[in-house]
């Protein structure tokens, strides 16, 4: 394995839990309803993003 | 077909994203918010509505200097599409002890609009006589706003402005 793909791997990781640190400091000030929508949303982004891999031969 | 297809999960994958960005900003922005400035001598200070529930159990804390006056401005600010309508009650309490209320009275906020209250405190009225300037006395003013309830505790002293002592200048030795 080369090198370049550990340090995307790296980078991809760090971004990840970057963006979810904001997401659950910000969550804080949704309302209610706010934070059903949201998860509903992330659940149908990861299923049409598992949807979107797997018809590519992922 | 297939390619159509299969790029329309990745559309549905984006929109789900657009629709959590969205609501971030859009129900992040919506609410009530109640903000509080607290003018003493040639200092300011405003305390927002989201630093109430990160201090420690809901107070804040100002310090204002012996003799002076500290004038208050509660803003509530209303970012919703209905009005807004409530009780304000402002106390003074010291030692767990209610002092004297300040104000109450009911508030009407239309629609994406706000609303000021303004009180002031005078520490020379307030701090007892016989506590002298070279100590330290604390209060805590409560703002209960329908359900909200903040507590501010006001630290009364002279360190803020404890004059510079004259720096001893040391004899030359001959």
């Amino acid at each position: 394995m080369k090198l370049e793909y550990v340090l995307y791997g790296f980078g991809l990781l760090f971004c990840i839990a970057g963006i979810g640190y904001l997401a659950a400091e910000y969550v804080k000030y949704l309302s209610d309803i706010g934070k059903i929508v949201s998860l509903l949303l992330t659940v149908g982004l990861f299923t049409f993003l598992g949807k979107y891999f797997e018809g590519l031969g992922w | 077909m297939a390619v159509k297809h299969k790029n329309l999960y990745l559309y549905l994958a984006l929109a789900c994203f657009l629709g959590i960005i969205i609501i971030f900003i859009f129900d992040g922005y919506m609410g009530v918010y109640d903000t509080l400035i607290i003018k003493a001598g040639e200092y300011e200070e405003e305390i927002e509505a989201d630093e109430w529930t990160q201090r420690d159990g809901g107070f804040s804390t100002t310090a204002v200097n012996w003799g002076e006056k500290a004038f208050f401005s509660y803003k509530v600010d209303n970012r919703r599409f209905s009005s807004y309508t409530a009780d304000i009650e402002v106390s003074l309490w010291h030692e767990q002890e209610k002092v004297y209320d300040i104000m109450a009275q009911p508030i009407s906020v239309a629609s994406f609009d706000s609303t000021e209250l303004e009180w002031v405190l005078d520490m020379a009225e307030l701090v007892p006589d016989s506590v002298g300037p070279d100590q330290v006395y604390e209060f805590t003013v409560v703002i209960k706003m329908g359900e909200i309830e903040r507590s501010l505790r006001v630290r009364v002293s002279s360190e803020r402005y404890a004059p510079k002592r004259a720096m001893e200048i040391p004899e030359p030795s001959r």
